[in-house]
């Protein structure tokens, strides 16, 4: 096939590209579709579960054939439709979905057992054995039915999003929305016209003579005029996919999926529109008939006919034949043969048709079978008890049109039949703010189009108080559809309703036979109307099908909905370029340059990095290096970053009683000066965090939480503050990154901190254990100081605005060189907390109470709080696990955490279990690995040897019972 | 005078800046920050108190609104000082809360007007960058954070966010801008 005469495409510009291997020039303006049919390429892929041979079916987003497979490597993309992907030069594209070549796909056997594959098979074999489905059954049928493959590779291109607010969005860009955001703009309101093409006009571009000029000359007239007007937005290339909540509207840009590379160029942007209003244009969609055989390639919607010849000049085959039940099929035939295309007859099912030009029309006729092996060779026509073979290379069907009312369908809104439209119609106001108007709404001829695009517009600004005049539009042409209900071709052969899901009326016979005649089950049943053309082609007519079948009006038959997106979108756009490291937000401690020169090992600590340890030259294992870090904690001084304990200022008149409040502890009562542990509990009575509230003031605390709930707690006592107690006098204000905390740990922490302190007295008797202070470091930087420990050593916590938190981390290593100061990373400062018995997460799981902490005298009686009532449930106060530490009896064996707890001997079942072991780590200090855990009565069985049952490793081992704090159980070397 | 060498938030001891076609991106390591909110009975802080959504520069600070009675002070090159003592004797009563380096902050310039601001903000946002106008001031998501954006004047925007995901938001702010660049 050559070229025919006109069309939009740029013939002096010629793209290469190759299809299956194989080369072929098309033109700048082309589709991959109109590229390959131009190169008489009508076979374009496999059909999903038959393997039969497709080609292109439409001219636009709804084409369910003609699937492929763009680009290699990384970049590969599957399922990409050839009619909406623009050609550029070196285009690669590969057919999918077969074994072998496209002409002898291997996989078409099942073509020949197709008895077989009839709908709900899957459903009624391979149930049995039951272990062969994963492993055998799902991946075989997967290999056989299914669509484009993945290259398990990263996807190597960026995306990113953003976010756009208008006045009036309008969706579509064909004759309706042109004439929308004209008369919107003209008025001065802020408009977006988005389309999903990459040109302007939509039919407008695909009809002969739709305006009284020519139409893309006043399409260039209105864009030249689009790029004069400030207010207004066109988005070419742009899908708006899904109608979300108060007038959100999510639209996909392809930004450069239309080059050959995209260069620093993101592949596609995301945006988020916020719309006053919107209008909906977004067309219709031509209907097929079904006949027997009728998924051969060269059968192909009449419209789509048309628009290949009018906008891409280019034809399927030099003889065509036309079947229709309207006037749309003759307009295709006038078309066709004004290019010179042989019309070999129009078959028009309507009995007394009239020819509409020179060509033959059998009238009263069907079209009941088609041959050609990879191609159209020939379609049978019945007419008035005769039938005849007619020679052709395609065969264009015109079935009526179906507005695309996909995005009213968002907030559930369901379309109701019109009979005089013969079509679905979404109802007004099933969107809020959307209007629809075109093709889209019912009004399918050009003027029609334009008049109810303006009108929509008018009115809709109209809500919002701006006045906006209707534009002089040009005259378009005003055919009236009256629309012919046929829905299919009755005949013994498989007619296809569905292309894209091998989807037959027998199907839907069966699925009636059945008893699947709800439309939901109809389609669940069969598959009709899933995957990537989500039924854009098919739906309506399977529908309208069991709607026969059952003797019930299609209204009464119902339809189904429609979700987003309207059509596919690429998990990475989704993602607005939040990949790799870039996923979440990654927040660095004050110290993290420092750390990264020292060769530290960093961990992901919910957003945080924090250092995990700090490696040694010689070390070989993290456990040398932890090892040594602990140990050194304990004979010297060890420093480490907790900035990334959440941090509230807390202030007002009335801050000690809210946190009397908050807390299960008096927090009222704390002195000036001094510091507290604090024990939090939900609402249901649990432990929910732990921390430490400092009295800066008569008027000020500043509290501290776990590094896991900083979000959370934060949170919480906001909402505490504003909505349970607002007559309390307190304000809240996060200050976690504001300040740099060091703890800085072990016999020689206090000389240490003497060398950096501005002549403040840290001595035992000035500032004792749980004392807190403001004062100035290294030369009069402003600075707090807080004596907690949470390693059971000597120890201090010291704060500096967040910038000198690198410096002081340095400079504390530097000072304390002959004291042994050594940073120490997460690692150690678990294995320290656990030797000491200090709760942490994993022992504040939610699953436990304060008297299982050992902490159930903190939840006060003298004072309500937020858990206190809960807390004293029958049920909470019955339990009698309790904190303890299990060191193994052979020093050598492991401690897991998570092995559940038994009477040795006992068996060992959800009865007999008597709890389980919270955290587990080696300790250097003991010489063997300990943990912690919670045991039943484990407060009266100190010594007592019991089971450590870790079943999923095949581990059981004996453990001694002992006391939680395994380092100085008597707290004598943090009060020293 | 402390003898530590403070670090900026992005890490050097030097503020960042990128330069993409007409606009410059810069890391604002010497403003402070301080936030203001009135107990019960307090009096009026002698502080700009603007209204919701807004922005107000008065002297030599500015201040945002964050929340009933509640505000954010900036004191442009003041990071170096105890801001929040200086804030604290203009608001007798009030709590104030040093919160310097709480945040970091980046300011946004261009060489040629607003129109480079509003295609980067739309890029950045959920907010309408054509009625976010000069004076106006937000809190707001970005890339799974809150941040604070102000609009400085019609060339000048600011986005304030948590310290410690400075690099998080560089690398976003940059590649949006870089891509506007690219774009253009």
């Amino acid at each position: 096939m050559t070229r025919l005469t006109g069309g939009l495409i740029d013939r002096s510009r010629s793209l290469n590209f190759t299809f299956d291997g194989k080369s072929y020039t098309g033109h700048a303006g082309d589709t991959l579709a109109s590229a390959l049919l131009a190169n008489d390429v009508r076979l374009m892929g496999r059909s999903f579960k038959y393997h039969r041979p497709r080609g292109v079916v439409s001219s636009g987003s709804e084409e369910p054939n003609a699937l492929v497979e763009l680009r290699s490597g990384a970049w590969q993309e599957p399922n990409t439709r050839a009619t909406v992907a623009e050609l550029f030069d070196e285009l690669e594209a590969k057919s999918q979905n077969k074994i072998g070549s496209l002409s002898f796909d291997f996989l078409a056997v099942n073509d020949l057992l197709s008895p077989f594959f009839a709908a709900g098979f899957y459903y009624k074999t391979f149930m049995w054995p039951r272990a062969f489905w994963e492993k055998l059954y799902e991946p075989a049928i997967r290999r056989a039915a299914g669509l484009g493959s993945l290259t398990h590779e990263a996807d190597p291109d960026s995306y990113d999003a953003g976010f756009l607010h208008c006045d009036l969005l309008v969706i579509g860009g064909g004759a309706a929305g042109i004439a929308a955001a004209l008369t919107a703009a003209r008025s001065g309101a802020r408009v977006i016209l988005a389309d999903e093409d990459f040109r302007l006009g939509g039919r407008l571009l695909a009809e002969s003579n739709p305006l009284e000029q020519p139409a893309t000359d006043w399409i260039a007239g209105v864009e030249a005029e689009f790029a004069s007007l400030p207010n207004l937005r066109v988005m070419r290339r742009t899908t708006v996919w899904g109608a979300f909540d108060h007038g959100v509207f999510g639209a996909v840009e392809r930004v450069s999926d239309h080059l050959p590379t995209p260069g620093k160029r993101v592949r596609q942007s995301l945006w988020r529109i916020t719309a006053k209003r919107a209008v909906l244009a977004a067309g219709a969609t031509e209907r097929h008939i079904p006949f027997a055989n009728n998924d051969r390639p060269g059968v192909m919607l009449a419209g789509a006919m048309r628009a290949y010849a009018n906008r891409w000049a280019v034809s399927p085959a030099n003889r065509v034949a036309i079947f229709t039940s309207n006037d749309e099929g003759h307009r295709t035939a006038v078309d066709l043969a004004a290019k010179g295309v042989e019309i070999i007859a129009v078959v028009d099912a309507r009995t007394g048709a009239k020819s509409q030009g020179g060509y033959r029309t059998i009238a009263g006729g069907h079209v009941t079978d088609s041959k050609g092996r990879l191609g159209l060779t020939s379609v049978q026509v019945t007419a008035n008890g005769q039938t005849e073979w007619l020679d052709c290379g395609a065969l264009g069907v015109a079935g009526g049109w179906n507005p695309n009312l996909h995005l009213a369908s968002h907030h559930r809104g369901r379309p109701q039949w019109d009979d005089a439209a013969q079509a679905f119609l979404a109802q007004d106001g099933a969107v809020p703010g959307l209007t629809i108007a075109g093709a889209a709404a019912g009004k399918g001829s050009t003027a029609q189009a334009l008049a109810s695009g303006a009108q929509a517009a008018q009115a809709a600004l109209g809500d919002l108080g701006i006045t906006a005049t209707l534009p002089d539009l040009p005259r378009g042409e005003d055919a009236q559809m009256n629309q012919h209900a046929l829905w299919h071709v009755p005949g013994k052969g498989r007619a296809w309703v569905d292309f894209q899901n091998d989807v037959t009326v027998k199907d839907v016979k069966l699925a009636h036979q059945e008893n699947m005649v709800p439309v939901e089950h109809l389609k669940r049943w069969t598959t009709l109307g899933m995957a990537t053309d989500q039924g854009k082609t098919s739906n309506v007519t399977a529908l309208a099908v069991m709607a026969e079948l059952t003797g019930k009006s299609i209204n009464q038959t119902g339809t189904t909905i429609f979700r987003p997106p309207y059509t596919p979108v690429s998990m990475g756009v989704l993602g607005g370029g939040d990949t790799g490291v870039h996923f979440r937000p990654r927040r660095l401690t004050p110290t993290h340059e420092w750390a990264k020169s020292q060769g530290a090992v960093f961990v992901e600590v919910g957003q945080w990095m924090r250092a995990q340890w700090y490696p040694k030259p010689g070390e070989t294992h993290w456990r040398q290096s932890v090892d040594r870090e602990v140990l050194a904690t304990r004979k010297g001084v060890g420093i480490c970053d907790v900035t990334t304990l959440g941090k509230v200022d807390v202030q007002g008149a009335d801050a000690g009683e809210f946190l009397n409040r908050v807390y299960a502890n008096a927090m009222g009562s704390l002195k000036v000066g001094m510091v507290r542990y604090g024990l939090m509990l939900r609402e249901d009575g649990f432990a929910w965090d732990d921390g430490t509230c400092a009295r800066l003031s008569e008027t000020q605390y500043v509290v501290t939480t776990t590094t896991a709930n900083a979000g959370t707690i934060y949170r919480h006592m906001e909402f505490c503050r504003q909505c349970l107690w607002p007559e309390l006098d307190v304000q809240l204000i996060s200050t976690t990154d504001a300040w740099a905390q060091l703890s800085v740990a072990g016999p020689n922490a206090r000389k240490l901190l003497e060398r950096v302190v501005d002549g403040f007295d840290l001595s035992n008797e000035a500032f004792p254990f749980m004392a807190c202070a403001a004062l100035t470091i290294c030369g009069g930087l402003r600075a707090r100081i807080f004596r907690i420990s949470f390693s059971g050593e000597l120890a201090y916590e010291i704060a500096v605005p967040a910038r000198y938190g690198n410096a002081l981390m340095a400079r504390l290593i530097e000072k304390g060189a002959d004291l042994g100061a050594t940073p120490y990373g997460t690692e150690t400062l678990g294995v320290l907390r656990i030797e000491k018995g200090h709760a942490a997460g994993n022992e504040l799981n939610g699953q436990t109470t304060a008297q299982m902490l050992g902490m159930g005298r903190m939840v006060s009686t003298k004072k309500d709080s937020i858990g206190a009532v809960l807390s004293r449930r029958e049920g909470m106060v019955a339990d009698r696990r309790v904190l303890v530490g299990l060191q193994p009896v052979d020093a050598a064996d492991p401690v897991v955490a998570g092995s559940h707890l038994f009477t040795q001997g006992a068996e060992q079942n959800t009865a007999t279990d008597q709890g389980w072991i919270t955290s587990a780590c080696f300790s250097p200090h003991i010489g063997s690995a300990i943990g912690l855990g919670y045991l039943e009565n484990g407060a009266e069985r100190m010594g007592e040897v019991i089971t450590a049952a870790n079943p999923l490793q095949g581990q059981s081992v004996a453990m001694r019972i002992v006391s939680a704090h395994f380092v100085d159980p008597e707290g004598g070397r943090l009060r020293d | 005078m402390t003898d530590l060498h403070p670090i900026c938030a992005l890490g050097a001891t030097q503020p960042q800046t990128r330069r993409f076609g007409p606009l410059t991106l810069a890391e604002n390591s010497e403003l402070a920050l301080a936030s203001v909110a009135l107990r019960r009975d307090a009096a009026s802080p002698d502080l700009p108190q603007p209204v919701p959504g807004e922005w107000q520069a008065a002297g030599d600070i500015a201040a945002f609104w964050t929340g009933p009675d509640q505000w954010m002070v900036e004191g442009p090159g003041l990071a170096a000082t105890d801001f929040a003592a200086q804030i604290a004797a203009r608001a007798p009563g009030c709590s104030v809360t040093e919160q310097t380096d709480g945040f970091v902050a980046f300011e946004i310039t261009s060489t040629t007007g607003p129109g480079p601001i509003r295609a980067l903000l739309e890029k950045l946002v959920n907010v309408d960058a054509h009625r976010f106008t000069a004076g106006h001031a937000t809190r707001t998501g970005f890339h799974h954070m809150s941040v604070f954006v102000i609009r400085r004047a019609d060339d000048r925007l600011a986005l304030i966010g948590m310290r410690s995901a400075a690099g998080t938001i560089w690398h976003a702010l940059t590649d949006a801008a870089e891509q506007l660049e690219v774009m253009a």
